[in-house]
């Protein structure tokens, strides 16, 4: 400070004038934005009217430091903010998940406070949703999360899982909004997003094949990239320790198959981290598809648990179309004949499925189970004629006795916060 | 006189007489005046309003806290500061354009480190404050791409190459490459691509080249590449040996192994290794040599790309089977043998055969596979194509 006034006594002969410009240096901290400074009228910067410019410009900067200080800082105590809670009873706005059991035929069903979960809300002009008594502090959060997965999407439910999954969909926007608003970073953040991701890989899995009016899985992956994204941010900014990075990293390398993007990410990681059997795998995975190995890639991919499965499932008939038409090229000619069955076996798909996979791409299987494969006759399947859902035995023979809960929670059960 | 003073004046001479480069000194970090303690001042703008017209009592204002700023080491509040600069810089007609590149270039390298800054404090999201600063360049951008004037020699177009430039190397350093494809289009519909000056076509190229690479289009990236290296000056052996890092996994991938001599005139012996196991069919120096120098690979981005030479590896190690046993119809156990000796102990006869698929889909061989006579039937004429006429 000592050495500023002597700068500023360089420049300004009155000592008094001096004083006045380091105080109004201290109150400018912030740099003004691009706008304000513009607002000054020119005449008042020619000497006069000095003391007024200064008092300008402590306004202008009052708002300004006023809303940096002021991050929201959420107060509600409960899943659902009381006021949502009361609006969306009176109005007839509950879910039925929401509703107090026996109250759900009446004409306006009561709302249990116990299980009413804030909604997502777009965000609008004229609409505050920075109040504190509507927002849920990270404590709160989290285990409106818990809730929603054990308690939702892990229950068994008289309503089809399409409906639970819209639900809780929903719910963890609202949630992520909250995130949002009150400006969480990092801890607090991993351990909603950990779930939330799960969630969602999962329900790529389970709901893939359901029309479009009730599961789009475009909107799915457009969310599950950006929450991906966020918490593999929030790894990279805090200091560990981070006991699930190595299942997240891997699972965005399964999910993000052959985007080299998301492998120059991961060859950046600390090498210990990239050592570690998880991300290795996913690796070695990401290496057989673009070295254009299908029978590699597959083999591969036996060694995965269920949910690393879910993440690469959407891939794999890619990866299945792919052997078939490197195999039609290799193969090609008139006397070909491979055995069906050992087809099967590099496709890990049963004999009939696979019967059913090369007729979809225009391979010809003869009448003793021999493919005779042709680089001629190979086609791209047109959109909507292959159906994943029916070549899902490589992920639903690693569900066997798994919960919804058991995979989305996991290993974090572990980790109480 | 004040030294203040003495600036200021300098400035607003400068101005008047539309000095560009003179002007861009004054502004620039690259200029000795930064380093006077009595130039950085916290607060300027009196002093700057009653010497300049807007905007350049801003500019200069913003300018001298910034030098304040960086005196005090504080990344961020500078960065803060060369925004402001920017933001005026375009303002002006196109003889002004020195000091918007002179500017701009400040205004990327602050980012840099108040980025570095805040990771430090593990504040920030990354790649925040280069996004931010990408942001500001890319209006900079706009407005020169815009400007319609008469007379080329006035256009602000000039401005659009070096803009790109340093928008290329912000969008390699956050990994979104995607960002550079709206201006490259941009700069190939001009008409002036061809007249910028060489300094700025050579890294033009060079991350052009680098894009087309992360695109697998190889063809182009070794054209681009090329240019970049051949027009690079002679003096430059640091930007030389830059170029020929991505340059070489590009012509290794098209067949072009490089030369012992010209490894270790640019100091590039990393890629010596990884010549040899490529040419000889040794997967596993391959292995060991892309192990050894992987920090190095992966720093320089071309790990990936240089895993793909894994498949030339298979073809040249398989060309040497084929060239041993001398006959066109090669039973699939010898492939086996070879890859054993190589100690690839990982991979077996169903593996043997979908690497031999891809390389004949692939263009590589010519030929097809036997399944019931577990052979590979290859051609009798050039079975084995060179690499360059494939893909």
């Amino acid at each position: 400070m000592h050495d500023t006034v002597s700068f500023v006594a360089l420049c300004y002969s009155n000592p008094e004038s001096a004083k006045e410009q380091e105080r109004s240096h201290s109150q400018r901290r912030g740099a003004p934005s691009e706008g304000q400074w513009r607002q000054r009228d020119k005449e008042q910067w020619q000497g006069e009217g000095k003391a007024q410019v200064r008092q300008a410009d402590e306004e202008e900067q009052k708002p300004r430091q006023h809303e940096e200080d002021m991050v929201p800082k959420g107060t509600c105590q409960t899943m659902c903010p009381a006021q949502e809670l009361r609006d969306r009873e009176a109005q007839n706005r509950l879910h039925h998940f929401e509703m107090l059991p026996g109250t759900e035929k009446d004409r306006r069903p009561k709302g249990d406070p116990s299980r009413a979960v804030k909604e997502y809300s777009r965000p609008a002009a004229g609409k505050d949703s920075t109040k504190p008594s509507d927002l849920r502090p990270p404590p709160v959060l989290l285990k409106t999360v818990n809730y929603l997965i054990n308690d939702i999407a892990a229950a068994p439910s008289l309503y089809p899982w399409t409906e639970v999954y819209t639900f809780v969909f929903d719910r963890l926007r609202a949630v992520k909004q909250d995130m949002i608003i009150q400006r969480m970073s990092g801890l607090d953040c991993v351990g909603i997003l950990e779930r939330t991701v799960r969630f969602l890989i999962y329900a790529s899995y389970r709901l893939c094949g359901e029309p479009l009016r009730l599961y789009d899985p475009r909107i799915n992956d457009i969310h599950l990239q950006e929450y991906l994204s966020w918490l593999l941010d929030c790894y990279m900014t805090k200091t560990g320790p981070h006991p699930n990075q190595e299942e997240f990293q891997s699972l965005s390398l399964l999910y993000n198959l052959g985007s080299a993007r998301t492998m120059q990410h991961t060859m950046q990681l600390p090498l210990r981290l990239r050592s570690t059997p998880n991300i290795k795998l996913a690796l070695f995975i990401n290496q057989a598809f673009l070295e254009r190995n299908p029978v590699r890639l597959l083999r591969l991919a036996q060694k995965l648990n269920f949910l690393q499965t879910c993440a690469l499932h959407r891939h794999l008939m890619t990866c299945r179309q792919d052997l078939l038409l490197v195999y039609s090229h290799g193969y090609s000619s008139r006397n070909c004949r491979f055995p069906l069955d050992r087809l099967a076996k590099l496709l890990f798909l049963d004999a009939s499925l696979t019967a059913q996979l090369c007729r979809s791409c225009g391979v010809e299987v003869n009448k003793d189970n021999q493919v005779v494969f042709s680089k001629a006759a190979f086609t791209e399947p047109g959109q909507g004629t292959l159906h994943c859902k029916l070549y899902h035995s490589i992920a639903s023979e690693k569900q066997r006795d798994l919960t919804v809960k058991n995979i989305v929670q996991s290993c974090v059960e572990t980790n109480k916060k | 006189r004040r030294v203040l003073d003495v600036v200021k004046e300098d400035v607003y001479e400068a101005i008047d007489n539309r000095e560009g480069s003179f002007c861009a000194e004054l502004l620039s970090f690259k200029h000795p005046h930064v380093a006077n303690p009595r130039l950085q001042l916290a607060s300027p703008e009196d002093k700057c309003q009653q010497v300049l017209e807007p905007p350049y009592d801003e500019m200069v204002a913003a300018h001298l806290r910034c030098t304040y700023a960086v005196a005090n080491h504080d990344f961020v509040e500078a960065y803060k500061f060369q925004t402001l600069v920017a933001f005026q810089s375009h303002k002006e007609e196109n003889w002004a354009l020195p000091v918007m590149f002179a500017v701009t270039l400040d205004l990327r390298i602050f980012a840099n480190n108040a980025e570095q800054q805040l990771q430090k404090k593990g504040k920030g999201q990354p790649s925040e404050m280069l996004e931010k600063a990408a942001e500001q360049l890319m209006s900079c951008f706009r407005v020169c791409a815009s400007d319609n004037r008469a007379g080329i020699e006035d256009s602000k177009k000039w401005g659009m190459m070096f803009l790109s430039n340093q928008l290329f190397k912000i969008y390699f350093k956050i990994n979104k490459l995607h960002l550079c494809k709206p201006l490259i289009r941009a700069i190939d519909s001009s008409n002036l691509k061809n007249d910028y000056s060489p300094a700025q076509k050579v890294t033009y190229k060079y991350y052009v080249g680098r894009k087309a690479m992360f695109d697998s289009d190889f063809k182009l990236a070794e054209e681009f590449l090329s240019y970049a290296f051949d027009h690079c000056h002679r003096s430059s052996q640091k930007n030389k040996r830059m170029i020929l890092i991505y340059l070489l996994p590009v012509k290794m991938l098209l067949g072009h192994m490089p030369t012992h001599q010209l490894l270790r005139k640019y100091d590039l012996m990393q890629f010596s290794d990884v010549t040899k196991a490529v040419s000889e069919g040794n997967l596993l120096l391959l292995n060991e040599a892309l192990s050894k120098h992987e920090t190095f690979f992966i720093r320089c981005g071309i790990f990936l790309i240089l895993e793909k030479l894994k498949i030339i590896t298979y073809r040249n190690l398989f060309k040497k089977v084929y060239l041993l046993l001398r006959t066109h119809q090669l039973p699939l156990e010898a492939f086996l043998v070879a890859l054993r000796m190589m100690k690839v102990e990982d991979v077996d006869i169903d593996e043997v055969q979908c690497i031999l698929a891809n390389l004949i889909y692939m263009g590589h061989i010519k030929g097809y596979i036997s399944h019931q006579h577990q052979k590979l039937v290859v051609s009798k004429q050039n079975p084995f194509p060179p690499l360059s006429s494939v893909s």
